[in-house]
């Protein structure tokens, strides 16, 4: 039951960063401050809740943005949302972090996030750019508003996913 | 190999490993040359879509209010321009009418087929924009119109400030439009739009090839060394190849340079519409006739 409403949230939240997130976003700044909500959300269930949990919703939620948004490849966000969610989990589900620590974690995982991305691309000839001008020019920027984000929601993203935690201990403890 | 099997019968790196391969696989799915989504694909888009047009046009116009605020002060210098514009409008519109009924007379004249009669008679669909893609190196756009409509791929869509992408994959009731800026001579995946000027389409030509991120200015190839195009200059489409409809305005001419073989030039364009805050754009379609594909 609690694992829906996390869904029903995530996806709430997938909607606003395409639909409403455009219209916030001073104009002019559209294509360097870029939401990645999802992600960060993510982020906060593989400290949270666990490893697994972090998998599956990084995958699910990763392959419906490829697909929505099919431009080049499909796949890509899938596996790097969950590939980044699994291995936050692995390193530090255990500890319960604090929220310098969760917030210099999410920092660190939308860089590599991010670069990842803009390296696959790169790999298959759709962009031709140079990895310090995407830094500067996107990824940079946006890690402010997903540190913002992330401060947010701090408090009630650690609530509900400790709780849902508590609910199903059996599922994700090892 | 003792080593390898080792590295197998940890199981995380083994799934990690399977993860890789299905990651790749899918990836090569998707490259090759794919003509229609699957259906699983185009029920999602339209769900998801569906959902998401209930927020973006709320949030437009909230959004919109407050910009209406402060812009009141120029209303008034627009409103002045506006009136020139409307003079200028109705002076042209007389010759407008004159010379289509020469040219109808003409093309009967010449006896026309009714292919070439009907081969620049372009429908504008309005669409509306429902939700932006959050990925830097990927900025489609989601429109509320599909093939319902009759939107197929490759189609031209424009605002009412000049062209601003192209139609890459349809679903029933929605549409993605890749951007203009995505527009790359290497990218397996984007073609590129032959371009004129202005005033002068009979003249100028060049091949707008790709976009550079970098400064921001879409790169114009292939011109011609007797070529009269000069800086501020309007680029429009030139609708040779009869893929893309002529006349779309797509930017100004920024800068000329010699090319790379010293044989033509290339230029650098600015794109005359904004991909911020879009809410309605036209999808501009061609008229279809049974030998059109040839």
């Amino acid at each position: 039951m609690s694992m829906n409403r996390i869904i029903m949230l995530i996806l709430l939240l997938f909607i606003l960063e395409g639909a409403v997130m455009p219209w916030i976003i001073p104009e002019g700044l559209g294509s360097r401050i870029i939401p990645h909500f999802v992600f960060v959300s993510v982020i906060f269930s593989a400290l949270y809740s666990g490893r697994h949990q972090a998998l599956l919703l990084g995958v699910s939620f990763g392959f419906l943005q490829d697909i929505i948004y099919f431009g080049h490849l499909l796949g890509a966000h899938a596996f790097i949302m969950g590939l980044i969610g699994y291995f936050t989990g692995v390193l530090l589900e255990r500890r319960r972090a604090t929220v310098m620590m969760a917030l210099s974690i999410i920092g660190f995982a939308c860089i590599l996030y991010d670069s990842v991305i803009f390296f696959i691309y790169k790999v298959f000839r759709i962009t031709s750019e140079t990895y310090a001008w995407a830094l500067l020019n996107h990824i940079l920027p946006s890690l402010f508003l997903q540190l913002a984000f992330a401060l947010a929601c701090y408090v009630p993203a650690r609530r509900l996913f400790e709780a849902q935690t508590k609910a199903n201990p059996d599922k994700d403890g090892e | 190999m003792i080593e390898l099997f080792k590295l197998m019968r940890n199981k995380r790196m083994f799934m990690l490993m399977i993860g890789f391969i299905l990651f790749i696989a899918v990836i090569g799915f998707s490259l090759s040359d794919r003509k229609e989504s699957t259906w699983p694909e185009k029920f999602l888009n339209d769900s998801v879509v569906y959902v998401q047009q209930w927020f973006y046009k709320p949030a437009g116009y909230i959004a919109g209010f407050f910009e209406d605020i402060g812009n009141l002060r120029l209303i008034y210098e627009e409103n002045e321009q506006l009136r020139l514009t409307a003079a200028a409008y109705s002076r042209d519109k007389i010759k407008y009418n004159f010379v289509e009924k020469e040219n109808e007379r003409l093309t009967d004249a010449l006896s026309f087929t009714e292919r070439q009669k009907q081969m620049y008679n372009y429908t504008y669909l309005i669409a509306q924009v429902v939700s932006v893609s959050n990925d830097a190196n990927n900025r489609a756009m989601k429109i509320n119109l599909g093939s319902e409509s009759g939107i197929k791929p490759n189609m031209a869509v424009t605002t009412i400030d000049g062209l601003i992408g192209l139609i890459s994959s349809v679903t029933p009731f929605t549409a993605t439009v890749t951007p203009i800026t995505e527009l790359d001579e290497a990218s397996p995946t984007f073609n590129s739009i032959a371009a004129t000027i202005l005033g002068r389409e009979n003249e100028s030509f060049g091949i707008l090839s790709s976009y550079n991120k970098e400064t921001s200015r879409l790169v114009m190839t292939k011109i011609a060394e007797n070529d009269k195009m000069t800086v501020t200059d309007t680029v429009i489409t030139s609708g040779l190849g009869n893929v893309y409809p002529r006349g779309l305005v797509i930017g100004s001419v920024e800068s000329l340079q010699v090319g790379d073989f010293g044989l033509t030039y290339t230029a650098s364009v600015k794109l005359a519409a904004s991909f911020d805050h879009l809410t309605e754009v036209f999808v501009v379609k061609v008229p279809e006739l049974e030998d059109a594909g040839q």
